[in-house]
């Protein structure tokens, strides 16, 4: 046991020459520029230091700034590309980007809520109001659809950058947080005592041109391979699915434009889903192996379309045959879906074609931090979780995350404690946490019972699934779960 | 207790009131009386009851009386599904040459293969000993009966394929058309395509004499199961590209080892019978 009295220079709150008034002083924004060359230390303290300017840094950016509880912090957010990609975006209404996230109403409501969603264009996000999900073996599927008379949202499909957008014109417009982007992080350090000023506890972001930000709270946002995360000492552990996600941006024939839908279906070597944008545009996710993935990107836009309709509407033993043929794929869809019974009412539209240099793929991970806070250091999105793109959640974790994370702070600034202490923070943690871990595990589980095609597997799946799709009520209760109903 | 908590998940879950809805219309979709028009020329659907009584008679009758052949196909076709004729499509759909013959659907009848041609082929190839075989027994490719229990039409064909390469398996192995013949070629057939009705063939053990048995089991069935599962699916070959291929050498690219000759063994067998008689009676008199 260590005596009380000794544990007061530890939780040190930098006493600022001038602080008279309450115990906890907001590092005012001050107008005034700035040089950067400046020795002084006050010149760069921040209350908040975001590294990453991804959706969840920039949100947690801009609800600091919209909030009147956290407004009077000082903010500063440090991004490693060109932030005026996203700040100077010209969408073309005849293409759209192949990153493209679902937003649930949960993270909607939030985005409106701090003002972003306004700055959001929104002829280019399209809600969807039904999915269906199917097994690629045995074929049983369940269907979701709020009916008309209710007609809530599943999700909003979102271009990034669109959201990107919308986010830094709020910021913008609110005015006062520090962009510092084009600018990499090179080392993260505990700050010195410099006498009336103790940093020890504080975390000191060196940047790129020698600046040192001291951050009473360091949020990493800053992605999978999070260096705020490893400087926090935080281990990150999952394992990798050894599949990629091949996404693309195609055009459909005409979909009835009033009720969209959303389609998914369990292939034994992953999902394929097809999400709706608007007009007839629809984006592609498909989870499949490396050597499929890879097989993909080679083949002709013709090709492409036709695999992708197979994969909708083929027996995966004709998928799994015909992703390793080099060419005549699309002839060999025109005989196979003449022989296989389809129901067209249960598969997307057909795909007419896929937007020109829209392919892409990446690694499919499963990670989870042991922990999001440590003394001074929160982790928000990527940085405490990746999850397989399954559910479409991973954005709408983040942004869960950010919530989570506001509410702390502001209930932190309201009763007058130290936003940094892990004290303030616990409650972010023990929020986020199990809620992340639940629905990390239920999508890793879902990858797993569908990723086999052993028949003894697959009845009891199909069952299961038969049976949960037959009972409404507990159907519209995974709904309301999965639209994050606040 | 478990009633407390039990009773409103129930409840508000719609349990007891949706699951017997989500599995009724898969088990009897209609009866009898609304049968839907069939999906092929032929085709009769049938209700999974249906099935399950076609399979019980058709097997019972057929193991009385073995030669009703109509009968033996109607419990391949009532015992096919599920699963078992999918998986033999899909072992199809995953080779070339099954793709191949599931786009062509080639049909084997006297039509379409000349039996003149097959004669004038040197020996040893597999048309000349495929028709060597329907002479020899005194069968036609004709005899095969049409299938109308199963529902896909594309497996349908596969059910098809397979009882009219039934002879070339013969010619293949050189299996002779006798009750103990067959049931080495069925135990073959069954670890090689896993066609149920293969499989419950093998009933027809019961039938034989204590000594054929006994052979039956300790020298073609181990043979049956060794090479059904070593040997590439004979599903996959297309016969009517191999009339002029040497048995011999078709056999080795589908890894199969050629059973001990039935016929010989018996021949020999009953020749020793015949000596040790005639040494009996010599004996005697």
């Amino acid at each position: 046991m260590k005596p009380i009295w000794r544990l007061r220079p530890r939780t040190a709150i930098p006493h600022l020459r001038n602080s008279a008034q309450s115990q906890f002083t907001a590092l005012r924004y001050s107008p005034v520029p700035r040089t950067y060359t400046t020795t002084n230390v006050l010149e760069n303290l921040y209350d908040v230091v975001i590294v990453g300017g991804g959706p969840a840094g920039l949100s947690l950016a801009t609800s600091l700034r919209s909030s009147s509880v956290t407004s009077r912090l000082r903010v500063a957010l440090i991004e490693g590309l060109d932030l005026d990609v996203g700040r100077k975006w010209k969408p073309s209404g005849e293409s759209y980007s192949n990153r493209v996230s679902s937003l649930t109403p949960g993270s909607v409501g939030f985005l409106t809520d701090i003002g972003a969603w306004k700055h959001v264009q929104r002829n280019r996000v399209q809600a969807y109001h039904g999915m269906q999900v199917w097994d690629g073996v045995s074929g049983s599927r369940i269907e979701f659809n709020w009916d008309v008379k209710n007609s809530s949202t599943i999700a909003y499909m979102t271009e990034n950058v669109n959201l990107v957008h919308g986010l830094l014109s709020r910021l913008e417009e609110l005015g006062g947080a520090q962009l510092i982007d084009k600018t990499r992080v090179e080392g993260i350090s505990f700050g010195e005592d410099h006498g009336t000023l103790d940093l020890r506890t504080w975390p000191v972001v060196q940047i790129t041109g020698g600046r040192k930000l001291a951050a009473r709270l360091l949020v990493g946002a800053d992605g999978a391979n999070s260096p705020v995360r490893t400087f926090a000492g935080i281990e990150s552990r999952g394992w990798d699915y050894g599949r990629h996600g091949v996404v693309a941006t195609v055009k459909t024939e005409d979909m009835p434009s009033v009720e969209r839908t959303a389609y998914q279906r369990f292939l034994p070597t992953g999902p394929i889903a097809l999400l709706p944008l608007p007009e007839n545009f629809a984006t592609l996710v498909w989870s499949t192996t490396p050597e499929i993935a890879a097989q993909l990107k080679k083949l002709s836009p013709t090709d492409f379309v036709a695999m992708v309709n197979s994969a909708f509407r083929l027996s995966h033993v004709d998928i799994a045959y015909m992703a390793k043929m080099d060419g005549g794929i699309s002839q060999e869809y025109q005989w196979r879906q003449s022989v296989t019974p389809i129901d067209s009412a249960g598969v997307p539209s057909t795909v007419l074609e896929v937007q020109e240099k829209s392919i892409a793929s990446f690694p499919l991970k499963m990670r989870h931090a042991d922990s999001y806070i440590s003394e001074r250091m929160a982790l928000v999105g990527d940085a405490a979780h990746t999850v397989h793109p399954l559910a479409g959640q991973g954005l709408n974790q983040g942004i869960g995350d950010v919530q989570s994370l506001i509410r702390t702070l502001e209930t932190a600034v309201q009763t007058g404690k130290d936003i940094g202490s892990t004290l303030s923070l616990e409650s972010y943690y023990s929020d986020q946490y199990f809620k992340n871990n639940l629905m990390i595990g239920v999508v890793d589980k879902l990858h797993k019972l569908y990723g086999t095609a052993f028949p003894p597997v697959v009845a009891v799946r199909s069952l299961g699934l038969r049976a949960v799709n037959a009972m409404e009520g507990l159907k519209s209760m995974i709904m309301k779960q999965a639209a994050g109903e606040r | 207790m478990n009633s407390l908590v039990l009773r409103p998940v129930i409840r508000r879950t719609g349990l007891l009131r949706d699951l017997p809805k989500a599995f009724a219309p898969q088990f009897a979709p209609f009866t009898s009386l609304s049968r839907p028009p069939p999906n092929y020329e032929g085709h009769v659907p049938l209700t999974v009851p249906e099935r399950g009584l076609l399979a019980v008679g058709s097997a019972v009758i057929s193991l009385l009386n073995p030669r009703r052949g109509d009968l033996i196909a109607a419990l391949g076709e009532a015992t096919a599904t599920p699963y078992f004729i999918y998986r033999l499509r899909d072992a199809m759909l995953s080779s070339p040459t099954g793709r191949r013959i599931l786009k062509d659907r080639p049909r084997i009848n006297s039509t379409t293969m000349s039996m003149e041609k097959l004669r004038k082929l040197p020996d040893g190839t597999v048309g000349r000993e495929y028709v060597a075989w329907l002479d020899k027994e005194g069968v036609s490719p004709d005899t095969r009966s049409q299938v109308r229990y199963i529902d896909d039409p594309e497996c349908a064909y596969v059910m098809q394929r397979y009882r009219e390469c039934h002879d070339f398996y013969h010619a293949l192995t050189g299996l002779p058309i006798i009750v103990e013949g067959e049931v080495a070629l069925k135990a073959f057939e069954f670890a090689n395509t896993l066609i149920p009705m293969t499989g419950l063939s093998m009933f027809a053990l019961a039938r034989l004499r204590a000594e054929e048995r006994r052979r039956a089991l300790t020298m073609y069935f181990p043979w049956a199961i060794r090479n059904g599962l070593q040997a590439k699916e004979v599903i996959n070959i297309y016969w009517e590209e191999e009339l002029e291929t040497d048995v011999e050498e078709l056999r080795k690219r589908i890894g199969l080892e050629k059973p001990p000759d039935l016929r010989k063994i018996r021949a020999e067998l009953k020749a020793q019978k015949k000596a040790e008689k005639t040494v009996r009676e010599s004996v005697e008199h």
